[in-house]
C-alpha cells in the first residue's frame, strides 16, 4: 500500500430521506476506495449498495493475494492489470445485485451506482457506472474525472442540451446505466495520475447536486486532513438542502518527505507516551 | 463574388475569390489555398460554384472539414460561414455583404428544480433512447471509415522517439519509468504532463509536475486536443495529429 496516501470518508442520510442508501468501503492495504449509491424501494437500495461494496472489496482483496483469480468480462489492453481487475470486480457486483433483485424483488427496481479508485504508485485506476463521481484537485483546479451515465449528461454530450439546461432539468435523476439492471454492464475504466499534493474526491449525487465545483474546490484546497474535509463537504451539502443521501471519500497524497516526517512524529509520540503517563 | 479568407488565430494569411474556377484546399503546393500543416491532407477539400450556389466538398480528408463546427462532406456555403480545417479557419464573405456577427445571450440561470429519487430509465424508454443516440452517432460519421491513430509528433526537444502513438488511455509525458513519451533531457521532470483518452475517443491534455501550454495558451486544467494542436511542456514541443 502506498503509505503516503491519506484518506477519510463521511456519509449522511441528509435532511429529507429516511434511510441512507449510500455506502462506502475502504481497503487502504491495497489502495482501493469504493462508493456506491443504491436505489429501489423499501430496503432494496441499501442492500444493493452494500452488496456492491462488499463484492468489489472482496474480489480485489482476493486478487491481491492470488493473481490466479479469474477475470470476469473482456480484458482491455489499453489499461493496466489493476484497472482490468477493478472492472472485473464491478461486473461481478452487477451479477450479484442483478441475481439478488431477480430472486427477492422480481419486477422491482433495484440497482446501484458505483465509483471506485485504486492507487498503484503514481497511476490510479478509476472505474464507474452511474452518476457517482470522481474529482481531482491539482494546483487549486478541480477536474471531474468521470462522465455521468445519466440522461441529461448524455444529452449534453450529444449536443442536444447545454450544461446550463442540464443543471436545471428535472430529469437529472434518470440514469442510463446502473448495476443490477441487466445481466451484464458496461463499466467505464480510465486511468489518471495521482501525484504529490493532489486531492481526490469520490462522492454521490447528493453532494454534487447541492454544491458547486467552486465550493468543492474551496473545501479541498483548505488542506485539512481528509476525514475533516469529507465531513465538511457533507455538512455543507446538508446546509444547502440535503435532499438526498450524501457521501464523500477524500484522498490526499502527501509528498514522500512529509509522509516520512509524519511517521517519524508518530514514532516519537508513541515512545514519549509512557513517560508522560508516569 | 464570394471570397474565402484564410486565417490562423487572428492573422489573415491569404484571400481567394471563387469565380468559375474552383478553389482547392490542401497541403500540396498545387492547391489554390496551400496550408502546410500535417493536420491537412494533400488534397483536403474544394470550394466551387454550382448553379449560383457556393458549395464545399471534403475529399475524404483524414482530419475532416468543419462548417460552423459541424463536420461535413458536401454542403452549400453562405456568407458568414466559417470553415475549419486543422487549426486554420477559412471565412466565407461576400464582397457586398459583410458577414453579420452572430449575437446571442444565453438564458439566465433558472432556479435549481426539485429532483426526485434516482431512477433507472425503464427498458423500453432506454432502448428507444439508445437507438436514437446510435442513429445520431452514425449520421454524424460522414467521413469514410478509416483507422485513425492519435499520434504526437515531436517538433522540438529531446525525446526517445520522433513520434509517439497514443494507444493507452493514460499517456504520461516525462522521464519516469511509466512515461510513454520519454523525455531524455538532463533536467527533464519525471512526470511533466498527462494525456487521457475519454470514453468518446477524444483526447485531453492536462498539467502534472509542469503546466503545459497548448497553442501558446497556458492551461490550468485538462483541455481537449484537436488535430494540429501544439503542446509545449518542459522544453519539448509536440504536435497532436491523426495518422492512418
Amino acid at each position: 500500500m502506498p503509505n503516503n496516501v491519506q484518506f477519510g470518508a463521511h456519509s449522511d442520510t441528509g435532511c429529507v430521506r429516511e434511510n441512507n442508501e449510500d455506502c462506502f468501503g475502504l481497503a487502504p492495504e491495497i489502495g482501493l476506495f469504493v462508493l456506491s449509491d443504491g436505489m429501489g424501494g423499501l430496503v432494496y437500495g441499501e442492500v444493493a449498495s452494500r452488496l456492491t461494496i462488499d463484492t468489489v472489496l472482496t474480489h480485489c482483496r482476493e486478487a491481491g493475494r492470488n493473481s490466479g483469480v479469474p477475470l470476469l468480462g473482456s480484458y482491455f489492453p489499453e489499461v493496466s492489470a489493476v484497472s482490468n481487475r477493478l472492472a472485473s470486480a464491478i461486473r461481478l457486483a452487477n451479477e450479484r445485485v442483478y441475481g439478488t433483485a431477480q430472486e427477492n424483488a422480481p419486477g422491482q427496481a433495484m440497482g446501484a451506482t458505483v465509483v471506485a479508485v485504486q492507487c498503484d504508485g503514481e497511476r490510479m485506476s478509476i472505474a464507474h457506472v452511474g452518476d457517482s463521481r470522481a474529482y481531482r484537485l491539482r494546483c487549486g483546479a478541480l477536474e471531474q474525472l468521470t462522465q455521468d451515465h445519466s440522461l441529461v449528461a448524455e444529452e449534453v454530450r450529444q449536443g442536444r442540451m447545454t450544461q446550463q439546461e442540464a443543471g436545471c432539468s428535472t430529469l437529472q435523476n434518470v440514469l442510463i446505466r446502473a448495476l443490477g439492471v441487466g445481466e451484464g454492464v458496461d463499466v467505464d475504466v480510465t486511468e489518471e495520475l495521482f501525484m504529490d499534493g493532489d486531492a481526490v474526491l469520490l462522492c454521490s449525487d447528493g453532494l454534487t447536486r447541492e454544491l458547486s465545483d467552486a465550493q468543492i474546490a474551496g473545501v479541498l484546497s483548505e488542506g485539512d486532513a481528509p476525514a475533516i474535509a469529507a465531513g465538511r463537504l457533507v455538512e455543507l451539502a446538508k446546509q444547502a438542502g440535503g435532499n438526498d443521501n450524501i457521501t464523500a471519500i477524500v484522498l490526499r497524497k502527501m509528498p514522500a518527505i512529509t509522509a516520512a516526517f509524519a511517521r517519524f512524529k508518530k514514532l516519537v509520540n508513541w515512545r514519549q507516551r509512557p513517560k508522560d503517563q508516569s | 463574388m464570394p471570397k474565402l479568407v484564410l486565417k490562423f488565430g487572428n492573422s489573415v494569411l491569404r484571400e481567394a475569390t471563387v469565380g468559375s474556377q474552383e478553389v482547392s484546399i490542401g497541403r500540396s503546393p498545387d492547391n489554390a489555398i496551400v496550408i502546410d500543416n500535417p493536420a491537412i491532407s494533400h488534397y483536403h477539400a474544394r470550394v466551387f460554384n454550382e448553379q449560383g450556389r457556393l458549395m464545399l466538398e471534403d475529399f475524404g480528408s483524414l482530419n475532416g472539414t468543419f462548417v460552423n463546427g459541424q463536420r461535413v462532406k458536401m454542403v452549400t456555403l453562405n456568407p458568414g460561414d466559417s470553415i475549419g480545417v486543422g487549426k486554420h479557419t477559412i471565412l466565407v464573405t461576400d464582397s457586398h455583404d459583410p458577414a453579420a456577427l452572430p449575437s446571442g445571450n444565453g438564458p439566465a440561470k433558472a432556479a435549481a428544480p426539485k429532483i426526485n429519487e434516482t431512477v433507472m430509465l425503464d427498458t423500453k424508454e432506454r432502448r428507444e433512447f439508445l437507438e436514437r443516440v446510435a442513429a445520431t452517432g452514425e449520421s454524424a460519421q460522414v467521413a469514410p471509415a478509416r483507422l485513425k491513430v492519435a499520434t504526437l509528433v515531436v517538433r522540438k526537444g529531446r525525446t526517445s522517439q520522433k513520434e509517439f502513438m497514443l494507444s493507452d488511455k493514460l499517456t504520461v509525458i516525462g522521464k519516469s519509468g511509466m512515461a510513454t513519451v520519454k523525455l531524455t533531457g538532463w533536467f527533464a521532470p519525471k512526470v511533466a504532463a498527462q494525456i487521457n483518452r475519454r470514453e468518446d475517443q477524444s483526447y485531453y491534455v492536462g498539467p502534472a509536475d509542469k503546466v503545459p501550454s497548448v497553442n501558446g495558451q497556458v492551461i490550468q486544467h485538462a483541455v481537449k486536443l484537436s488535430p494540429g494542436d501544439i503542446i509545449a511542456v518542459a522544453g519539448v514541443e509536440l504536435e497532436f495529429v491523426y495518422r492512418d
